[in-house]
């Protein structure tokens, strides 16, 4: 008799509705109200009516911020890729057991590390003084007066592809190693070098999983604020930080969430190719 | 099974005695050092004082944003209508007091406390330009001053002309946290502005004019140039920092921070400091008492005590290196002469009386700060 019930499309559509009631409910109260109420704070004048004037300051004050975040956000995720691409290939078509083993196990270490601590361990790193300098003139690169701190725009990236790459290798080794061997034999019989082997076999059956890698790295850069308060205090810099600045000195969370409504569009950028991506994986 | 319910009832009794200490929770902005401040040397004092008190100290970061954290947490209690509120001391900037009085979230508290008629100074009325009378009490007076390195530096600018003129002379061997990093950086930028605009009289006592916005964005025009010529520093620290390893020679940091660092070993002791003229400012900062709190009484008996000559002395000016809070004459017969004199070598009280100025009145600092924004990182 249950059974019975259950078939019937009503009763169907009633449990589907009750069983993710829950998670609707989660993003629903943790992501759709505080976004509905930023968005009213951003666009409500001091009177109560509606108003433009804290996108019109923000715009002001922060284009060249916010043109800085998108460019130091692509400059990161192209290297990411670049970087990812490089290891997990090696680890899938590796000739040298030993250092694909060496290999997998050290590129996982950044992984565990806080953004924070990555921006930490960078601001003495990258110091004019910092060990990198240090082991440059250890080894006869450069001289001492050549010496450069790299805390600005530079240390920013280097922070980024070193925390992101890992994230973004584990997935894409984990699609190469589900490619069929058979082809990856089959084109190495016929004669194509390693790195054909990667660009042509290899890469266009893993392109999904190195998409979906990129876009979410691209979204959780453009949340840090650690990374560039602590390495960079020049200016420009990343929204975050003028996010952060204009509510601890000033109060002012009408333009704060009038910059984070602007992140999220840059952000939107990002989610249009991720949906379209998992639209074409669900028809496909 | 009976032992073990008589177990079970002392252990609770015993609990209940030992959780009926009172608690003092005191809150305060500002650098580590604040917090250190009320843990290491304060609450041990208070609490042998008055036993079955503990002392609670929780820091909320420094410059205004920390004041700001705690202004935000007393206003949420008020506007929630809470009568008991969890904060009963507190340690902010002038900003924030000038708002929480306005607001009615401090409570007048000056008068009942012996230590309320040894100041005398002008900042423990005037609040960046706010009546705060009464409901303050400075806890010390600091203030921000050139560090320089005298290998790197033969003779330092005693001026800011003269600076300008060494930076151009001297490219990236300056280096200020601008108005992002910390309050030295922001004291650095009213300073410049004041010696720049014309107006340095107006914008310490008012009466605030919008119109002197062309005269500070034309001043702010001469800061970008200057910027070039400078390096950019991550906060109060980081000037302290890249100073003591010789990446910069010289720049703006705060007097005890800078003493507190010599002392510490993290800074060379061979730095030396200079006040420029036609000044740079310093802040004090005050002890405040929540409206609300719920041991108002504790409060003013802990504030007493914060303020009491010895404290001061030994608290305050020897082991922190700030000034005191309360008028310099009260506290030095508790001092020895070595200790007076070391928080005036290089600094000497002539110049700290001309050159130590208070920050512009709250209206021209946003407008400072904001037109920053807008001239100088454009």
């Amino acid at each position: 008799m249950t059974s019975v019930a259950i078939a019937h499309p009503t009763t169907r559509r009633g449990i589907g509705l009750v069983l993710i009631a829950p998670a609707l409910a989660v993003v629903g109260l943790f992501f759709v109200a505080p976004l509905v109420m930023s968005a009213v704070v951003a666009f409500r004048g001091r009177d109560g009516g509606f108003t433009l004037e804290h996108f019109a300051k923000a715009f002001d004050f922060y284009t060249t911020d916010l043109l800085f975040s998108l460019a130091i956000v692509v400059t990161s995720t192209l290297l990411i890729g670049a970087v990812a691409i490089a290891i997990a290939g090696y680890l899938t078509l590796g000739e040298h057991p030993r250092l694909v083993a060496i290999l997998r196990w050290l590129y996982r270490w950044p992984l565990f590390i806080p953004f924070v601590v990555a921006g930490q361990l960078m601001r003495t790193f990258l110091a004019k003084n910092g060990m990198m300098n240090h082991v440059l003139v250890g080894i006869g690169l450069i001289e001492p007066l050549q010496a450069q701190s790299f805390l600005d725009w530079r240390g920013i990236v280097i922070a980024f592809v070193w925390k992101q790459a890992p994230f973004v290798t584990l997935l894409l080794a984990g699609a190469m190693a589900s490619v069929e061997r058979t082809h990856i034999e089959a084109a190495r019989n016929l004669g194509a070098r390693p790195l054909r082997l990667l660009v042509d076999i290899v890469l266009p059956q893993v392109r999904g999983t190195l998409l979906v890698g990129l876009v979410l790295s691209f979204v959780t850069m453009l949340s840090v604020l650690s990374v560039p308060l602590m390495i960079n205090p020049n200016s420009p810099t990343m929204i975050t930080v003028d996010v952060a600045y204009r509510i601890s000195t000033f109060g002012d969370y009408p333009v704060a969430n009038a910059l984070c409504l602007l992140t999220l569009g840059l952000a939107a950028i990002g989610a249009v190719f991720y949906l379209r991506h998992a639209a074409a994986r669900a028809e496909g | 099974m009976k032992l073990r319910i008589c177990a079970l009832v002392a252990g609770l009794a015993f609990a209940a005695t030992v959780s009926a200490q009172t608690t003092l929770n005191v809150i305060t902005a500002g650098d580590q050092n604040m917090v250190d401040y009320v843990n290491n040397y304060l609450a041990p004092k208070f609490e042998a004082a008055n036993p079955g008190v503990k002392v609670r100290a929780v820091g909320t970061g420094p410059g205004d944003a920390g004041s700001q954290k705690i202004y935000e947490k007393l206003s949420a209690q008020q506007k929630a209508g809470s009568n008991e509120w969890d904060v009963d001391v507190a340690v902010i900037h002038q900003l924030a007091s000038a708002t929480m009085v306005n607001e009615n979230l401090l409570m007048k508290y000056r008068g009942d406390i012996p230590a309320g008629k040894m100041v005398t100074r002008d900042t423990a009325k005037n609040a960046l330009g706010a009546n705060v009378d009464g409901y303050v009490l400075p806890m010390f007076h600091s203030q921000i001053v050139f560090a320089y390195n005298p290998d790197l530096v033969k003779s330092p600018p005693k001026s800011f002309a003269e600076l300008n003129e060494w930076v151009k002379k001297n490219p990236k061997q300056f280096g200020y946290n601008g108005v992002k990093g910390g309050m030295s950086g922001v004291g650095f930028v009213t300073g410049w502005v004041s010696a720049y605009s014309g107006l340095a009289d107006k914008l310490e006592n008012g009466p605030y004019d919008p119109a002197s916005g062309a005269a500070i964005d034309k001043a702010l025009t001469g800061l970008k140039e200057f910027n070039q010529y400078v390096v950019m520093t991550p906060g109060n620290a980081g000037t302290l920092d890249m100073l003591n390893r010789g990446e910069i020679a010289m720049g703006p940091v705060w007097v005890d921070m800078f003493y507190t660092w010599q002392a510490d070993g993290r800074m060379s002791p061979k730095i030396k400091l200079v006040l420029p003229s036609p000044g740079l400012p310093g802040q004090p900062m005050y002890y405040v008492i929540p409206a609300k709190a719920a041991h108002a009484a504790l409060a003013k008996k802990f504030i007493e005590l914060a303020e009491s000559p010895e404290v001061q002395a030994d608290g305050i000016v020897k082991q922190f290196n700030w000034y005191p809070g309360i008028d310099p004459q009260f506290v030095q017969p508790k001092l020895d002469q070595a200790a007076w004199n070391k928080l005036f070598t290089d600094v000497s009280p002539a110049d700290l009386s001309k050159y130590g100025r208070p920050f512009p009145l709250s209206p021209y600092f946003k407008q400072i700060t904001e037109g920053y924004e807008r001239v100088v990182l454009k």
